[in-house]
């Protein structure tokens, strides 16, 4: 492993003692949060109605009802309950939350039950209002798990929770729509540039091979496999500082809420980083010099890109490129960041990381397949 | 001890054999020298022993294992001088050696000492911050050198390493593999030039299609043709002569030019300097000199392959 960090250590000093190439790789994917900032600077936000249907009047039923009424951008009336089909049909309320009886009795008994969100809109209006009704309930059901059923201790703790400061935290619902529209243009740039830079990274490994050096290195007590794993693991290190910075920098200087945990965040690129290394080792793999690599790196990627709605949002292409959409990674990627925005919890979108990790394991063997190969005539010398 | 020890190795490239049941050994301390035209199999046999290509059949074994079994033990003691120059053009010389150097373990002071002492060695101590950029095509040779050594390996094999540069470069490489040899280290030395073969070797094979067809000292090599004589004609510049004819003439074993030398090898006990010179006058050219010579290297390469070792 020694000889393999040693490895590392070459090839990074190597990369980033050109000053260009600093920018190059860390430089870029901030292009992307300037790009998303101009697109949306402007845009009016939409105001969301939501009708309420209250069937359970109790105190626990109406301060959440005023909970959601305190939320920014959301509009809120109340309706009955036969009226809700007609409001929703005609597009008059975007949501109804309908309480049903026995509402405040589950949450205080700390099992959230009897409640009913109805829309014929996507998760992408009501995901963000079920994602802090949610939160707000599973707190209050939480104080009624820690009762136990003793009604005066919950009633006592609840008027603690009501008055305390940091439930003012649900304000940044504020500005919503257009954060979640600069954070998925942020992060579908972000997925080009990872491409690319895993790409030239590993074109390193064709240059090596036309300069001769790669024959000076299988001489000495380096193999094949440990020089790979070096420019595997000079990727991942590149990579993640891109998303670190990309996701730091939204955060921290640009203020855009993206809605997602940062480690979730974080978690999904990096898996996705697997696929980029993947991608660029195919290039490389079927690519008989670093020009040709390059060359094919810029079929690939960018038409993928395009395809996949890194560059604007996949439902606004018809349907049938939505369909070849998903024969690419990048679509599984940002499909799972706005499934997060929306609020699903990480473990239900397993099947999205699953999805992106086999992308990346058949990426690996069909390179490594066609590596194989290609030592076996000796090209290398 | 033998250091190297080639036994009926084979290697092919489709249907091509390159090295064709080759069996070799070269003991510790000598300076073996490698003699063969183009495309003889000279940087396929050491491609192999170097763990860059896998033998088709036989064995290859390093202080008397074999390399398959211990690549580790085999690649640690050997250093490579490659006949194409495989440097870093964006790293300094220094750098340079001090990432090939650390890939056999060197670390820390040691690895600094050992890059300085490399440098120093090929007499580029002076231009260790400057990059191979601007370097000549002797410097990168050198560094080149330098590259394969610092780790301090028993056997080091020179690919051709002095290949297209300038007399004071090739001085000094071949004044550095003779140090080199004086320090304990056995070298493998291949060469189109006969000159330096002859002048350092110790030991030399010669191999032609894959094939090793004589080796020994140059001593030795030179007894097997104790029975040749050689005939070195001056003729005035320029002219075309037709040197099939030559060949043709009884006794003739060889026969080859050098811009306007011919040198014509023959069966000792065969009189045909008349037969030569006649034929040469019948074509009418003109002769300068004549001379006859004692038999050196390129009289045996030339006598047991036909050819010339230097066909370009
Ligand atoms: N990877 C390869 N694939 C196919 N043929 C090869 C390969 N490498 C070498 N050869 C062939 O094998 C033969 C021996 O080549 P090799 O490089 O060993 O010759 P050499 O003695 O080093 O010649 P030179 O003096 O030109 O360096 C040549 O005919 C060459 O074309
Ligand atoms: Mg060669």
């Amino acid at each position: 492993m020694q000889d393999v960090m040693w490895l590392v250590r070459h090839t990074l000093k190597k990369t980033f003692s050109n000053k260009k190439n600093i920018l190059l790789y860390f430089g870029t994917p901030l292009i992307g949060i300037i790009i998303s900032l101009f697109v949306y600077s402007g845009s009016n936000e939409k105001n969301v109605h939501i009708g309420v249907v209250n069937n359970d009047p109790h105190y626990i039923t109406n301060d959440t009802i005023h909970f959601i009424k305190g939320l920014e951008h959301l509009s809120v009336t109340n309706i009955k309950k036969s009226e809700i089909d007609d409001q929703i049909t005609s597009g008059k309320l975007d949501c109804v939350l309908v309480f049903h009886q026995g509402f405040s009795k589950s949450v205080e008994q700390g099992r959230p039950g009897h409640l009913q969100i109805v829309s014929i809109h996507g998760a992408e209006i009501t995901g963000f209002v079920k994602s802090y009704l949610y939160h707000y309930i599973n707190n209050i059901s939480a104080l009624g798990k820690i009762a136990n059923g003793d009604e005066r201790t919950f009633w006592q703790m609840y008027e603690r929770y009501q008055q305390s400061p940091f439930r003012t935290s649900v304000h940044p619902l504020k500005d919503t729509s257009k954060n979640i529209g600069m954070t998925y243009q942020t992060i579908g740039y972000l997925l080009m540039i990872m491409l690319f830079s895993a790409g030239s990274l590993a074109e390193m490994i064709v240059r090596e091979k036309e300069n001769r050096t790669y024959f000076r290195l299988l001489s000495a007590p380096i193999n094949g496999n440990k020089y790979i794993l070096s420019n595997i693991i000079v990727n991942m290190i590149v990579m993640t500082g891109q998303i670190m910075i990309t996701l730091v920098m939204m955060d921290q200087v640009f203020h855009i809420k993206t809605n997602i945990a940062f480690w979730q965040m974080a978690a999904i690129l990096m898996l996705f980083s697997l696929v980029a290394i993947g991608i660029a080792f195919i290039t490389v793999a079927f690519a008989n010099s670093s020009a040709s690599a390059g060359a094919m790196q810029n079929l690939i990627v960018v038409p993928t890109c395009m395809l996949s709605g890194c560059f604007w949002p996949a439902d606004i292409m018809p349907t049938f490129v939505q369909k070849i959409a998903n024969f690419l990674p990048q679509r599984w990627a940002l499909d799972a960041l706005l499934k997060l925005q929306q609020g699903h919890s990480f473990g239900s979108l397993y099947l999205n990381l699953l999805i992106i990790l086999a992308f990346a394991l058949i990426f690996f063997l069909v390179s490594a397949y066609k590596f194989g190969r290609n030592n076996n005539v000796n090209n290398f010398v | 001890m033998n250091i190297l020890e080639i036994k009926n190795v084979t290697k092919k490239f489709g249907d091509f054999i390159a090295v064709d049941n080759m069996s070799l050994t070269v003991a510790e301390g000598e300076i073996f020298g490698f003699l063969g035209t183009n495309g003889a199999g000279k940087s396929t046999t050491i491609n192999m022993i170097a763990g860059l290509l896998r033998a088709n059949a036989g064995e290859i074994k390093i202080l008397g294992k074999n390399i398959s079994k211990h690549s580790h033990f085999a690649k640690k003691n050997i250093g490579i001088v490659p006949q194409d120059i495989a440097i870093y053009e964006d790293l300094t010389a220094y750098e340079n050696v001090k990432f090939f150097a650390g890939l056999y373990g060197l670390r820390g002071s040691q690895l600094h000492e050992r890059v300085e002492e490399a440098l120093k060695f090929v007499g580029l101590s002076d231009k260790h911050k400057s990059y191979p950029k601007g370097f000549s095509g002797g410097m990168k040779r050198r560094l080149n050198i330098a590259c394969a050594i610092a780790h301090r390996p028993k056997l080091i094999i020179m690919d051709e390493p002095t290949v297209g540069i300038d007399p004071q470069s090739r001085n000094y490489i071949l004044n550095s593999v003779k140090k080199l040899n004086e320090m304990g280290c056995t070298i493998i030395y291949t060469s189109h030039y006969m000159e330096e073969v002859e002048e350092i070797c110790s030991r030399i094979a010669i191999i032609d299609h894959g094939k090793i067809i004589a080796e020994g000292t140059k001593e030795q090599l030179k007894a097997i043709i104790t029975n040749t004589k050689d005939v070195w004609i001056e003729i005035k510049p320029m002219e075309t002569i037709d040197l099939n004819k030559i060949q043709s003439i009884s006794g003739v074993k060889a026969v080859q030019m050098e811009e306007n030398l011919i040198k014509v090898s023959s069966d000792i006990s065969v009189n045909n300097l008349n037969t030569i010179i006649q034929c040469l006058i019948n074509d009418k050219v003109e002769i300068r000199s004549l001379k006859e010579q004692s038999p050196n290297l390129e009289t045996v390469f030339l006598t047991l392959t036909g050819r010339s070792l230097r066909d370009h």
